[in-house]
């Protein structure tokens, strides 16, 4: 009973810690999209106040990318589509 | 040419010649080709980014430039090309396309690093279409872009 409730209870463990990894959405800077334009898709995808959006516009221009959101997948897959609706590069990592 | 807001929160663009025709008619050829699959090589392949969402893009961004193509053959026949309110992003949006596509092609770089009379004669007319087209995008953007 016990040699086989060990491994179940391992699975569950593996599993949650892998579920519960966060992904960072990261946008890449480029030197076609307009600096304002950045911002205003950071604040119309993420709800960002326009200071927040700025912020990080300005991060991807000068560092040449930047984590703008951190959590699950399913939904870092669906902000980084709507990034690449708007013609911004944009990828998914996995936070460290 | 002539761009101007209007009063009905859009722009009207006015060409003065064959050449500022010419122009708009390069919007869709200098466009990005291959702009879906290019985004889509961000991703991994975990997230089967090419079968899934890369065919929605193609063809957003393809209608994006469909929009601009029969925009502008409808307006050389009235002179003058209104941009509504509501078209703004899809102008915007192919003329993205077309800086991208310019820019994969000829690799320009940030803008004040450029000098166009040291340009070869493509290269230069590439250059100059290119900053054209990011005059729009800036009057789209104050004017009538909402987001």
């Amino acid at each position: 009973m016990n040699a086989v409730d060990a491994p179940v209870r391992e699975s569950v463990t593996k599993k949650k810690e892998k579920t519960a990894t966060p992904w960072n959405v990261v946008v890449f800077d480029d030197p076609v999209n307009i600096m304002e334009y950045v911002a205003r898709v950071l604040m119309r995808i993420f709800g960002f106040s326009r200071e927040k959006a700025e912020e990080l516009m300005l991060m991807v221009h000068q560092n040449g990318k930047a984590v703008v959101w951190s959590g699950g997948r399913e939904k870092a897959e669906m902000y980084v589509q709507e990034l690449h609706g708007s013609q911004l590069h944009a990828t998914l990592e996995k936070s460290s | 040419m002539t761009v101007m807001p209007t009063i009905n929160g859009g722009i009207k663009l006015t060409p003065e010649s064959d050449k500022d025709w010419a122009v708009l008619k390069a919007i869709a050829f200098d466009a990005h080709e291959e702009l879906a699959a290019r985004l889509g090589r961000l991703m991994d392949e975990e997230s089967m980014w090419e079968d899934i969402v890369v065919p929605d893009l193609k063809t957003h961004f393809s209608g994006q430039l469909d929009h601009v193509v029969k925009a502008v053959n409808e307006g050389k026949e009235k002179d003058e090309i209104t941009i509504p309110k509501e078209e703004g992003e899809l102008w915007y949006g192919a003329l993205n396309q077309a800086r991208l596509g310019l820019e994969s092609k000829y690799h320009f770089g940030q803008e004040e690093d450029i000098e166009p009379d040291e340009l070869e004669e493509e290269e230069r007319q590439g250059y100059l279409r290119g900053r054209f087209y990011c005059t729009i995008q800036t009057v789209l953007m104050e004017y009538v872009l909402e987001i």
